[in-house]
């Protein structure tokens, strides 16, 4: 499905959340490097996409009704064989159930594990006054306590996203801190690019969020992302 | 766009102007602001009691807007807000080119009949095509024409400086603020609640204005903030924009569901775009007038390597502290100048690090060749960017040397290194408790092109601000 059939989709069946796995085919589509996630809707679905996949992968609650995944309990990393996914499906879904009864759970959804770099968030939201912005920071402690982030209305130029990037606090955490691998600050702008011109080409995107992404010495990958329509 | 541009040209430089409803109780407030206008002012005042006091003041006065001959440019409407738009339809009648509504109590009380009736001037005016400035502002200044704002803005002579503002009172005292700092004000405009025409529109306006080479804003919340940004990205990169922002916008209560949402604050955005678009900012009018003043006097330049000479031993430290917290360097110099300064600097009573104190080698017995020298070695220096000369008030008090020749000699020699230096130079006078010396002083030096700042960390936020602007300008950062 494209973008547009997946959004019209969405809107079709009254949601303005798109789930992980739709809203990583989105980005897809737009050139922008996500983890491939499938949608399993049953155990053995997982089993089968995890064999496919490869593993180690990562399952994770599907569920329009759920935006905090791990919140309720909906996330298992590292799994090593279908056994462990087949127990993980069960756990997550009936967990996910408990937490929040009135959701809609659609399944679970498989990636593969994916190599761990600089994690680092990208987000949009539409400001009332700005309209779209972009959003650029370092994941984890850095955003979520030091809110150590940088902001540009879109559309961004070339200048602005290398600017964001450097603008952070955390910035020296990038170029390869304490002997860490350093990251693609190319990549990482391509991506903010591209984001940028994926969201002025759609207004009808309201948020977004790319995070964590993973960002390595030669490219950066999405491993969870969500999308909020108006 | 263009076609507005042209319109506002024309609002901007009227030829004839009408103020209606003025009167004794408001001290002739608009009639006596625009005596210095160049062209044809009239009065419109249907009050009979009124109308011998407006003519004592030179001015004929009309019942109507339609019965003034000929045409009739800009019109300031100072009548009570429920009369507006019965003035508004006069001006439309009579083919006005624009018209400020000075009149309050519309949108900014927040009540239905004032939001009603600001909604309903607007449309008239829109629908006509009318320029409609406000309402809830004092409207359009024009130095060079005498179009006033109030009587004590300056007038008759021409500035570069172009000036937009959501508030009046900001808009009459920058004028004549800016003015006792050689920040020129040509033209303004104090726009209020911005019913028809937005900042955006205005700042396209100043921007594409030759006469305008620098822009100042005040702005406490764009009604289309895009709009705002947009043009201002555009503005930058013609002219230098110094935006100061007052008060907090409201921001509309939301959903959030994502994290993006949540950390994009008011402020926090605010800020970005700012940077983005390439703006200045400033947070007062101090601030703003100090800024524009900056980016007038300073000559270009883009590194952040400081050299300073400074006259008042002891303060070397605070100055290097001022312009390191302003994200500038003090750096040392190079061996070839501390050799050449070696051949004179007095090292007792004086420091050789960067700032030079001066204090023995220059101040005892005031000896200008050894500044000159000092100085010239710094234009030389390769690893200096920018010179700053340091001197207060109460040390040229203490050396007896307000009002002398010896003032003016160093006046010469700051005037003459200021054209021979080719890197950014200003000047630090730091008043003391002598105001009224420094406002002395301070306009000595400004007649001859010099520019002064009051302060070690005001200097040092400016120079860094007009280094910032040009190395946004050469795409340096």
């Amino acid at each position: 499905m494209s973008a547009i059939e997946i959004i019209d989709k969405a809107k079709s069946e009254g949601r303005t959340i798109l789930t992980e796995v739709e809203s990583k085919q989105i980005l897809a589509e737009e050139g922008i490097p996500v983890a491939h996630a499938q949608l399993a809707a049953t155990r053995e679905e997982a089993m089968a996409a995890a064999r496919q996949i490869g593993l180690p992968v990562a399952i994770k609650i599907v569920s329009p009704d759920i935006t905090h995944k791990s919140d309720v309990g909906g996330v298992k990393l590292g799994l090593n064989s279908e056994e462990e996914v087949a127990a993980a499906f069960d756990e997550i879904v009936e967990t996910a159930r408990r937490a929040q009864p009135k959701a809609a759970v659609l399944g679970v959804s498989v990636q593969k594990m994916a190599r761990p770099g600089v994690e680092v968030i990208m987000g949009m939201t539409t400001d009332p006054q700005f309209g779209p912005v972009l959003m650029f920071g370092l994941g984890g402690v850095f955003v979520e306590v030091l809110k150590d982030v940088a902001f540009r209305i879109v559309p961004l130029e070339a200048r602005d996203a290398r600017q964001m990037i450097r603008d952070i606090q955390g910035f020296p955490v990038l170029e390869g801190f304490r002997g860490q691998e350093p990251a693609d600050l190319a990549a990482l702008e391509n991506m903010l690019m591209r984001l940028s011109a994926f969201v002025e080409e759609h207004p009808e995107i309201q948020e977004l969020d790319l995070n964590p992404i993973f960002a390595y010495k030669d490219g950066a990958l999405a491993v969870d992302a969500r999308i909020v329509l108006s | 766009m263009k076609d507005l541009n042209r319109k506002l040209e024309k609002a901007f430089n009227p030829r004839t102007v009408a103020v209606v409803g003025d009167k004794r109780a408001m001290g002739y407030f608009w009639l006596r602001a625009m005596k210095s206008f160049v062209g044809k002012v009239y009065s419109v005042q249907i009050n009979k009691e009124e109308i011998p006091g407006i003519e004592a003041l030179g001015i004929p006065n009309y019942m109507s807007l339609l019965d003034i001959p000929g045409r009739v440019d800009y019109v300031v409407c100072a009548v009570r807000r429920d009369i507006c738009p019965r003035i508004i339809e006069d001006c439309i009648r009579k083919g006005v080119t624009a018209v400020t509504v000075f009149a309050s109590g519309f949108a900014e009380i927040e009540e239905e009949e004032g939001v009603r009736l600001q909604q309903e001037l607007g449309d008239m005016a829109r629908k006509a095509g009318l320029i409609l400035i406000g309402p809830n502002c004092v409207g359009i200044y024009n130095s060079t024409l005498g179009v006033r704002q109030g009587e004590d803005q300056p007038w008759g002579e021409a500035g570069n400086v172009g000036f937009i503002s959501q508030s009046g009172t900001h808009c009459i005292d920058f004028t004549y603020v800016g003015y006792g700092h050689g920040v020129k004000c040509g033209k303004a405009v104090s726009y209020g609640n911005a019913e028809v025409l937005d900042i955006g529109d205005y700042l396209e306006y100043f921007a594409q204005d030759p006469q305008s080479d620098l822009i100042g804003i005040y702005v406490e919340g764009p009604r289309d903030g895009r709009r705002f940004f947009h043009a201002l990205r555009k503005a930058t990169r013609l002219k230098p924009v110094v935006v100061w922002k007052g008060g907090q916008t409201e921001a509309g209560a939301r959903a959030i569901y994502s994290h993006t949402a949540a950390l994009a604050t008011e402020q926090v955005l605010w800020d970005a775009a700012m940077r983005q678009a390439g703006a200045v900012t400033a947070d007062s009018l101090e601030e703003i007038v100090d800024v524009l003043k900056g980016l007038l006097y300073i000559k270009p330049g883009t590194g952040r390597r400081v050299g300073l000479v400074a006259m008042t031993g002891g303060q070397s430290v605070v100055i290097a502290d001022a312009f390191g917290r302003a994200n500038l360097e003090v750096p040392t110099f190079t061996p070839a100048s501390y050799e050449k300064l070696a051949s004179f600097f007095q090292i007792i009573g004086g420091s050789y690090r960067n700032p030079l104190d001066a204090g023995h080698t220059v101040a005892m017995g005031f000896r200008t060749g050894n500044l000159e020298r000092m100085l010239d070695i710094l234009v030389e220096d390769a690893n200096i960017d920018a010179v700053v000369f340091e001197s207060s008030i109460p040390f040229l008090k203490r050396r007896g040397l307000i009002r002398t020749t010896l003032f003016d000699k160093l006046l010469d020699l700051l005037v003459h290194y200021k054209e021979r230096c080719q890197k950014p130079f200003l000047v630090i006078l730091q008043p003391g408790l002598l105001e009224g010396e420094m406002a002395e002083i301070r306009g000595k030096l400004l007649e001859r092109g010099i520019a002064t700042f009051a302060g070690f960390q005001q200097a040092a936020d400016v120079l860094s601000k007009v280094i910032n602007y040009h190395r946004f300008r050469a795409g340096l950062d």
